[in-house]
């Protein structure tokens, strides 16, 4: 069963890659098609409620390493599969739309579906070393996604830069997995399930250990769903097209990291100080990701900061163990960012590649469906009450608030500055006044970009009272705990504050009234990251280069070679050509050679 | 059966033969392309009847000298699973290297010649159960190599290929020495240079610990000059670069090979001692190649340099998992050699082609050429991806298994080799966006793709067999399993 | 017994070591290509003296002469009169090419 999810995207994108490339409409239909099946797959999974076949391939069996491609079948997996596949062929649908004039349309979706296959791969997967493996196919699918366009320098550093900072989160990644089969013997969930569940922590691995191994496993979510400190690249991957940031940077490979969190919670769960970490960085990167989005003014650039927001709301919930809650999120997130960045995809489209929210305004006259789309995911995101956001945010906040009042309290003001940022960014592009002149040629855009944007935005809608929950599993922290309705309150609260008062500051305007350039810098990361990482390791690497040349090279070749030549021309003097000292030399051979016999031999 | 017996005994001297028609006037790259295909055939054919069991088959021996109380060599070839792979690795890599050699080069016929001659010496190395014999071929393939990077290089070839026959003749001296003190070593009554009687013999009287400790170092050092171990690196960035293509995929995809095969059969099973005593020693050499080879590799600004540096940068990691010592992680050394040849090849071969189609190889006068030529950029890439260890390409199941290999047995050592992929990810991919992304470098005439399948076939075909190591590597690791696991246990 | 008063077999072996270093002193400073063959041949005829001196002085047990020494000194003598004749044909031959005998000049032996 497993396989009629994981196999059809992977052949679609060997199939265009080698023979479909010409074919354009082919090519897209063979895309979608895959994606359709594998939605199809998932499907059945779901229905068969546990009980669905799933086949394993054995990858590489060794003594003591058994690695096999297979798959899992738990609610998690499924709940996760319909996620990605169904925003996934929604998404697929609209890129067509999106896509349509760029020459390289079968290319796109070749490297679309190759995606599909990786992050598939990720979800089935029942070990660790398959889900690394489909983990750096998922790096190596985003880095051709975002540089896409490769013409364009920016786009192809972005790509660059991504595949790098995720290699280092893999780095962590690897480096955990080792150490947990060396702890637990074994690389498999179930095993590593059934093993933590009977004994815990074996004996003889300090907490520092199980914390750094931990902590590896947790570098693997920094770089793919790109915390702090590797949150770098996630802002210049904008660079790829808006479908393929509505895909991959919102709804499912940033994702991925949390998913992965969730599978090995049971692991992370034996180091008290790891999941203080992990949710100390999840509400860091919340705070620091919301409070850059309130001075950006691309509307991509906003909408990916609040990516990394929210994954930094899931992160935290992780770390405050409520596992139910952060994937809760997750989904309920998928719906209404990509809702967000395929509704934004629909406005660039509009108006024909203008990105900057400044040189937007009143489209609510000109692209009424991406209008009221664009507001239901504004609203779902911010939190608006009834709709799906609000019941997950507000779930991880509950947890939050039991768990930690400092953490709770930072959940809370990210939530208000994410209803302030948001309500400033839909003010600004979509109300008001025309900004330019542009403005007035935008149309709405055509039916295949619409229709997901409508289904997407009644998932946003309904999200929260279908039972994702309760499906996943229990929450970690029940509804009758103390403090339900003073933290429903207080969530309410934030929301009304931050959307009143961008309403009241940025309803009139014409351009940026503030401007704070720490905010807008986007508090100099990038920067920080070349003075302090790039331009030290450029110098150590032209040092060693030079040190190469010169000192290793320098003694063993050309010092030995130098010798040599120097021995040669000063043996050299010895032969003057003089007969006779060649006698005289041959003599004293001669007399050695005697004294050598005669007296030494001799006695 | 018996024609298979003599099946390796064909492969290893049809080159000659090969060599000896176009001496006397056949055509001389289709006689070697014809040659070099019938080998692979041959040697496809030969994987496919060989037995799981271990131990070597398909055993021929012709006696050479014959004096009882000195020694005996014989000319003894056959097959076990390690060899297999690495003859199979020979066969292919040899494909690609005549095919992608010029069609018009000045002296056809001696060029060919050399590179058939290589072919031969790396297949009679690997096929040689004799110890003498296993020595000796890979000297025939030291010569050749020389003249083709003498003769046909690019600039500064003198001096590289002089510098790197040195280098390795001085290599092939420590060598010598350490095999002699290794036979030398064996008791009297068991001395022999066939393999197998080494094996029985050893198995039940092992090496004292005196005499490992001797020996080792000398054939660590022996064979670590062969495969550019830290210090004694500096022979292989400029000869890789001075290099036709073909030498280039040959050496670094095979030879290089050849000194790690020469540790598996030697030093691993029978002087594990003596590798504990120098373990440390080699730990630290081995990171140095990972690490700071890896941040010399960065800080190259010429293709041919980047990749030469990067092939004895990957060498470090090989050389991790013969360290290792447990059988997950040779099996990893041993992928990783197949698939590093491999990926090292396709480099090799493609960025000749580049040099060939910009004029240059410094990495910022390129740019751009994605745009041009999507199927040559398509291949480097895949390169690229094989070599900074991407799954689904067989360098990652390698280096994933030398990881898990020597992460229980040397931590620390493992610790800073993972950030290896950190460091190749970084050259690899600004390499690739140097040269292929970006707007257009300084050309001097317009760039055409590689034409089509008929052009690029030697390519692809160490493509395929990339992707056929790296989506499912069972069938590599089932083929040397039996060999790994006679290592293991003595 | 005095050394002056009897001739042994030391006499002539100090008389052949003499003439042999004045030969070998003749090769190594003279100048003249020909006074060093003539030196050269001092030597070789140092060695004969030295030969026949050992044979006169050597009885085999069982009061048996034998001459095994002076056979070998007229095997010298032969040998030295032929690397005489192709010394003297080449010092010709150097001669008309160099136009000296200075072994000075003849320096051409030499990397």
């Amino acid at each position: 069963m497993n396989w009629i999810v994981l196999l059809p995207p992977l052949i679609a994108a060997a199939l265009i890659t080698l023979f479909l490339r010409p074919l354009k409409k082919l090519s897209v239909l063979v895309s979608i098609g895959a994606c359709a099946i594998s939605l199809g797959g998932a499907l059945a999974i779901f229905f068969a409620d546990g009980e669905a076949k799933l086949s394993t391939l054995s990858w590489a069996s060794l003594p003591g390493l058994e690695i096999t491609i297979g798959a899992m079948g738990d609610p998690l997996a499924s709940m996760m599969l319909l996620v990605v596949t169904g925003v996934g062929l929604l998404i697929h649908i609209f890129a067509y739309g999106y896509m349509k004039e760029d020459p390289g349309l079968s290319r796109f979706f070749a490297k679309l579906s190759l995606f599909m296959f990786s992050m598939l791969g990720i979800v089935l997967a029942d070990n660790l070393v398959m889900m690394f493996i489909f983990w750096e196919l998922v790096g190596l699918s985003s880095y051709l996604l975002i540089g896409f366009w490769f013409e364009r320098p920016s786009a192809a550093e972005a790509a660059k830069k991504a595949f790098i900072v995720n290699r280092i989160g893999d780095f962590g990644f690897l480096l955990g997995i080792l150490g947990t089969w060396a702890i637990f013997g074994s690389i498999h969930f179930e095993e590593l399930k059934n093993s933590v569940a009977a004994t815990g922590l074996p004996a003889g691995v300090s907490v520092g250990v199980i914390t750094l191994v931990t902590f590896g496993l947790f570098m693997g979510c920094m770089g793919k769903s790109a915390q702090l400190p590797l949150h770098v690249w996630l802002p210049d991957a904008m660079e790829g097209p808006t479908p393929v940031s509505a895909l991959i940077h919102a709804a499912t490979m940033v994702a991925a990291g949390v998913y992965m969190l969730c599978r090995v919670f049971f692991i992370l769960d034996l180091s008290a100080y790891t999941m203080e970490i992990i949710m100390w960085i999840g509400a860091a990167t919340s705070l620091f990701a919301a409070l850059i989005a309130l001075q950006q003014n691309d509307i991509k650039r906003i909408l990916a900061y609040s990516t990394l927001s929210q994954l930094g709301y899931m992160v935290m919930a992780v770390g405050c163990s409520a596992t139910t809650e952060a994937m809760f999120h997750l989904t309920t997130h998928a719906f209404f960012k990509a809702l967000l960045f395929l509704a934004a995809g629909s406005v660039i489209h509009g108006l024909h590649h203008e990105q900057d929210i400044w040189k937007m305004g009143n489209l609510k006259k000109y692209m009424p469906i991406t209008f009221v789309t664009f507001l239901i995911g504004t609203l779902a995101l911010t939190g608006f009450p009834g709709l799906s956001g609000f019941f997950s945010k507000e779930s991880i906040l509950f947890a939050a608030y039991h768990h930690n009042k400092v953490v709770f309290a930072l959940g809370l003001f990210t939530a208000l500055l994410t209803a302030f940022y948001m309500t400033r960014l839909f003010v600004v592009a979509f109300l008001g006044k025309e900004r330019t002149e542009d403005v007035h040629h935008a149309h709405e855009s055509p039916k295949v970009m619409t229709i997901p944007l409508i289904l997407l935005a009644i998932l946003a809608v309904i999200g929260g009272f279908i039972g994702i929950d309760r499906y996943i599993g229990p929450h970690a922290i029940s509804h009758d705990s103390g403090g339900y309705g003073l933290v429903m309150g207080l969530s309410i609260a934030s929301f009304l504050i931050g959307t009143g008062l961008a309403w009241r500051l940025y309803g009139n305007v014409t351009k940026e009234p503030y401007s704070f350039a720490i905010l807008k810098n986007k508090f100099y990361s990038d920067e920080v990251y070349e003075a302090f990482l790039v331009k030290p390791q450029q110098a150590l690497a032209r040092f060693l280069a030079w040190f190469d040349y010169w000192v290793v090279g320098g003694l063993f070749v050309r010092l030995s070679c130098l010798s040599a030549a120097g021995a040669g021309e000063v043996l050299r003097l010895m032969q003057g050509g003089s007969l006779q000292a060649y006698v005289v030399v041959f003599i004293l051979g001669v007399a050695l050679l005697c004294y050598w016999i005669l007296v030494k031999v001799a006695l | 059966m018996t024609f298979l017996t003599y099946l390796p005994l064909l492969i290893v001297f049809l080159p000659v033969l090969a060599c000896l028609a176009i001496a006397s006037g056949s055509p001389a790259r289709q006689t070697a392309l014809a040659t070099v295909l019938i080998n692979l055939a041959a040697v496809v054919g030969l994987g496919f009847f060989l037995p799981q069991e271990s131990g070597y088959h398909f055993v021929s021996s012709f006696p050479c000298i014959a004096l009882p109380d000195f020694f005996t060599i014989n000319l003894t070839l056959g097959v076990d699973g390690l060899s297999m792979a690495m003859v199979l690795l020979t066969a292919v890599v040899s494909v690609a290297a005549v095919a992608v050699s010029p069609i018009r080069v000045r002296r056809e016929k001696e060029f060919y010649i050399c590179v058939l001659l290589i072919s031969c010496g790396a297949l009679g190395a690997f096929l040689s159960i004799d110890l003498f014999f296993l020595y000796i071929f890979h000297e025939v393939a030291l010569i050749p190599t020389f003249l083709l990077i003498g003769i046909w290089g690019g600039q500064d070839r003198k001096f590289a290929a002089t510098q790197m026959t040195i280098y390795l003749a001085a290599g092939s001296l420590v060598l010598l020495a350490g095999v002699l003190a290794f036979y030398f070593a064996l008791p009297e009554y068991g001395r022999s240079m066939d393999l197998r009687e080494i094996q029985q013999v050893l198995s039940t009287t092992p090496f004292s610990l005196a005499s490992q400790k001797f020996i080792y170092p000398l054939l660590l050092g022996g064979f670590g000059i062969l495969i550019s171990l830290f210090p004694f690196h500096h022979w292989a960035p400029a000869g890789y670069a001075a290099s036709p293509a073909a030498a280039a995929m040959l050496h670094a995809g095979v030879l290089k090979k050849f000194g790690f095969y020469g540790l598996l059969r030697l030093a691993v099973p029978y002087l594990p001692e003596g590798a504990e005593t120098y373990s440390t020693l080699l730990l630290v050499l081995l990171l140095a190649n990972v690490l700071y080879i890896g941040l010399v590799t960065v800080a190259q600004k010429e293709l041919n340099m980047m990749l030469g540096f990067s092939s004895v940068m990957h060498m470090g990691y090989i050389f991790l998992g013969l360290a290792s010592g447990t059988p997950i992680g040779l099996t990893g050394a041993v992928v990783l050699m197949v698939s590093h040849g491999l990926s090292a090849a396709l480099l090799f071969g493609l960025a000749s082609v580049i040099r060939e189609k910009t004029g240059t190889t410094l990495l910022k006068e390129m740019g751009g050429l994605a745009s041009k030529a999507p199927l040559l950029a398509f291949l480097f890439i895949l390169g690229a991806l094989a070599s900074m260890g991407t799954p689904g390409l067989g360098n990652f199941a390698g280096e994933l298994l030398i990881f898990f290999g020597a992460w229980k047995v040397h931590s620390w050592a493992t610790f800073f080799a993972v950030w290896g992929i950190v460091i190749s990810a970084v050259y690899y991919l600004r390499a690739v966006r140097s040269i292929f992304f970006g707007e257009n470098g300084k050309f001097a005439a317009e760039i055409s793709d590689l034409q089509g399948l008929k052009e690029a076939w030697p390519y692809v075909l160490l493509a395929l067999f990339l992707l056929a190591i790296g989506l499912y590597p069972a069938w590599l690791i089932k083929m040397i399993e039996p060999s790994i696991q006679v290592i293991v246990n003595l | 017994m005095n050394v002056f008063t009897e001739i042994t077999l030391n006499h002539y072996l100090a008389l052949s070591g003499l003439l042999f270093m004045i030969g070998l002193a003749g090769v190594m400073i003279r100048r003249s290509i020909l006074v060093i063959y003539m030196c050269l041949e001092l030597m070789l005829n140092a060695a004969n003296l030295a030969l026949v001196a050992f044979n006169r002085f050597h009885v085999k047990p069982g009061g048996i002469h034998d001459y095994d020494g002076q056979i070998m000194v007229f095997m010298i003598i032969t040998v030295a009169a032929a690397e005489v004749a192709v010394g003297l044909a080449l010092i010709v031959s150097l001669y008309r090419l160099r136009q000296t005998t200075n072994v000075n000049d003849l320096n051409a032996l030499k990397f």
